[in-house]
């Protein structure tokens, strides 16, 4: 294989496991649209806060004398995603349900209040440095000629592929086969007459909630171990490019905010791969503008129908 | 009425000796410390104010300022430019005139200002942005080197030692960052080093593969980074864990232990350009020991300078016997100090006439020592 060929293959690598926990994130974002057609600002927040307790618990069960990694590794996973999701819910709770029904711009500013409020009460507990882990999963496959370029997929890499894999198979599933799932698809379609039709619809809108936070601890923990560093702003940068992600594949629809997420995270790194990597986030965010110009309601969205 | 008179007076020999405590009583003179507190790099913050703060508490131990005693303020920053400038204005209502800090360039700049318009003193023991002291401000000095002393000194030092084959120049496209980046570049292209890579990274960004891949993909072997420690931290773990070995180098912005746990082993071997290790100096031994007392980290590059910055200004009070600030800029101008940093001497534009750097050779327990 060329040199050039060899590089493009390794930045597509590169690129579609940053783009795998976009689209984890996204689906947060994408959801929580779905259902009652408001913004989640505060979603980024909960990713920061799934790696931030993904990281106690590591640190804790390594500090304990545990060495068996699959074990942290699962409990970590539990763990976050148990508290993360109480978050989720709990923001649902105080930040939407009090306010649902009023004018749309006061939850979207609750939204965003409650996002601060995380960000600032995580660093006043947490301090504000940077939390680093040392790496836990090492090593990894090469190949290439390395004269020529030697392409790397480590085993970090594979885990973040293989596991947002599986979570999305699952959750498709969930959406499609369980009641529950029915339940969110008929809440998304109408939710004032599936509110009629005897469904509860306050609990799945916090379904919803808990679902997504449980998504974005799922790729709290996995970029936790990859980046091995938390901060308590990590969240807002992650939460724009996984919102970036959900809106370029169709907010509202999952499969979008999976090709979404993939989509800019490729683009990201094709960027930086054949550009100074300054103008990454021009080119990712210029692409978002033309797919909205040509396509408001982004790649996999459906065309907003007027109801009468 | 005879009543009322007699209270009355009463009333105004109470005010009269309480005129009288108040004058017998010796002033405070509050020094604000503005800098991070908050924020990623909260931990530079915090050598500043450690620094200061024991400046404060010598000084008052040896008697004070001809009688009058020196308060620290804290105030933060957080390194953002917007809330520099709030800061600096609240420092201003708050009626102080004496300011140590700010610490990052991007903010201190935008505070210098409002200083300057205002009146204030400002000694800033961080900021080495070349661009803070050449807008010809009045009250405006700094007690460390320039990124314009600094880059070149780097420079220098990879053209005579390193001499790469083929060098990379990243930057975290931030004032400090890119301007030392810029006078490195500057000065090894002189040398006939061409560099093959001059590209900005966003600070605050996690994932550096892509831009890794590319350094391996033009066979860098040497890579000079203009920023701070979280970005650089994250850039070598990553060049680590892909198996990218050119040799790294950086600013005193990088020069920080906190690298080391970001980055791990992969922070052996880092060269980094920092003011000499002032708490190594024999003359010095006391003050860290005051500092270990306290539980404090005196090795930090910018705790000495901060100290210094508080000496001068309080030197310039005891000698002028003012604490006025423009008497006191005059002052700072017109003659040489004694400090914990050495002697200190300013030019008309209000930065030190000589600052040296020193390249030390980065250990992934934290420690440091001086590169061959």
């Amino acid at each position: 294989m060329t040199e050039t060929s060899l590089y493009v293959i390794q930045q597509l690598i590169n690129g579609l496991t940053i783009g795998s926990t976009y689209a984890l994130i996204a689906i947060g974002y994408t959801m929580v649209y779905g259902i009652i057609g408001m913004i989640n600002f505060a979603h980024g927040e909960i990713y920061m806060i799934g790696s931030y307790i993904s990281f106690i618990v590591i640190a804790g069960l390594l500090g304990m004398g545990f060495i068996s990694l699959p074990v942290i590794l699962i409990v970590a996973l539990i763990v976050a995603v148990v508290i993360a999701s109480t978050y989720g819910w709990t923001i649902e709770r105080v930040a939407y349900r009090p306010l649902r029904g009023s004018n749309r711009l006061i939850p979207l500013i609750s939204a965003i209040g409650m996002s601060i409020f995380l960000q600032n009460y995580v660093a006043l507990s947490q301090s504000s440095r940077d939390v680093a882990l040392p790496p836990q999963i090492t090593g990894g496959w090469t190949f290439g000629d390395p004269s020529v370029f030697e392409v790397s997929f480590s085993y970090m890499q594979l885990l973040i592929w293989s596991a947002t894999l599986l979570v999305m198979v699952l959750l498709t599933l969930f959406i499609s086969r369980s009641r529950m799932g029915r339940a969110c698809r008929a809440c998304s379609e109408d939710l004032g007459m599936t509110n009629l039709l005897g469904i509860d619809t306050n609990r799945i809108i916090a379904l919803t909630f808990i679902v997504g936070a449980a998504l974005a601890a799922i790729a709290g923990l996995l970029l936790g171990l990859y980046y091995g560093v938390v901060n308590p702003y990590i969240g807002f940068i992650a939460g724009l490019k996984a919102f970036t992600a959900a809106v370029l594949g169709g907010i509202g629809s999952i499969p979008g905010a999976m090709l979404g997420g993939l989509i800019l995270g490729v683009t990201e790194a094709m960027t930086s791969a054949f550009f100074p990597s300054e103008y990454k986030d021009v080119v990712s965010f210029g692409l978002l503008v033309l797919i909205l110009l040509f396509r408001p309601s982004g790649i996999l969205g459906k065309p907003e129908v007027e109801k009468v | 009425m005879k009543r009322f008179n007699k209270k009355l007076l009463t009333l105004s020999s109470a005010i009269c000796l309480a005129g009288a405590i108040n004058a017998a009583q010796a002033d405070t003179i509050k020094i604000a410390i503005a800098g991070p507190v908050t924020g990623p790099v909260a931990q530079y913050g915090d050598m500043q104010k450690i620094g200061a703060l024991m400046a404060i508490e010598q000084i008052n131990k040896a008697g004070g300022i001809n009688g009058d005693t020196l308060e620290g303020v804290i105030y933060d920053d957080a390194c953002d430019p917007k809330q520099a400038v709030a800061v600096a204005n609240k420092i201003v209502n708050d009626d102080i005139q004496h300011v140590i800090g700010h610490l990052c360039s991007s903010s201190t700049e935008p505070a210098s200002d409002i200083y300057e318009e205002e009146g204030v003193l400002m000694i800033t023991a961080a900021s080495t942005s070349p661009t803070i002291t050449e807008k010809g401000y009045q009250t405006i000095f700094r007690t460390i080197g320039l990124d314009s002393m600094q880059g070149p000194f780097a420079a220098r030092y990879v053209v005579n030692t390193i001499k790469p084959k083929n060098m990379a120049i990243i930057h975290d496209k931030q004032q400090y960052g890119e301007g030392l980046a810029t006078a490195v570049k500057n000065v090894v292209e002189e040398a006939g080093i061409k560099p093959v890579m001059f590209e900005g990274v966003t600070a605050g960004d996690k994932d550096f593969s892509a831009l890794i891949a590319k350094l391996k993909r033009n066979n860098v072997d040497f890579v000079y980074y203009g920023g701070y420690h979280p970005e650089l931290g994250l850039i070598l773990r990553q060049s680590r864990e892909k198996g990218f070995t050119a040799k790294f180098m950086g600013p005193e912005g990088v020069g920080n232990a906190d690298i080391s746990k970001i980055a791990g082993e992969a922070s052996e071997g880092l060269l980094v350009t920092l003011p000499q290790s002032f708490d190594q100096d024999p003359a010095n031994q006391a003050l860290v020991a005051a500092f270990k007392e306290k539980n404090e980290d005196p090795t930090g590059p910018f705790v000495f300078p901060a100290y210094s910055a508080v000496q001068v200004m309080t030197e310039s009070m005891k000698a002028t016997g003012k604490s006025d600030p423009e008497a006191l800029a005059a002052h700072l101008r017109s003659t040489s100090f004694d400090t914990t940093t050495g002697k200190l001497e300013f030019d008309a534009k209000g930065d030190l006439k000589d600052f040296s750097f020193v390249v030390y050779d980065w250990h992934a327990d934290g420690t440091k020592s001086p590169a061959k």
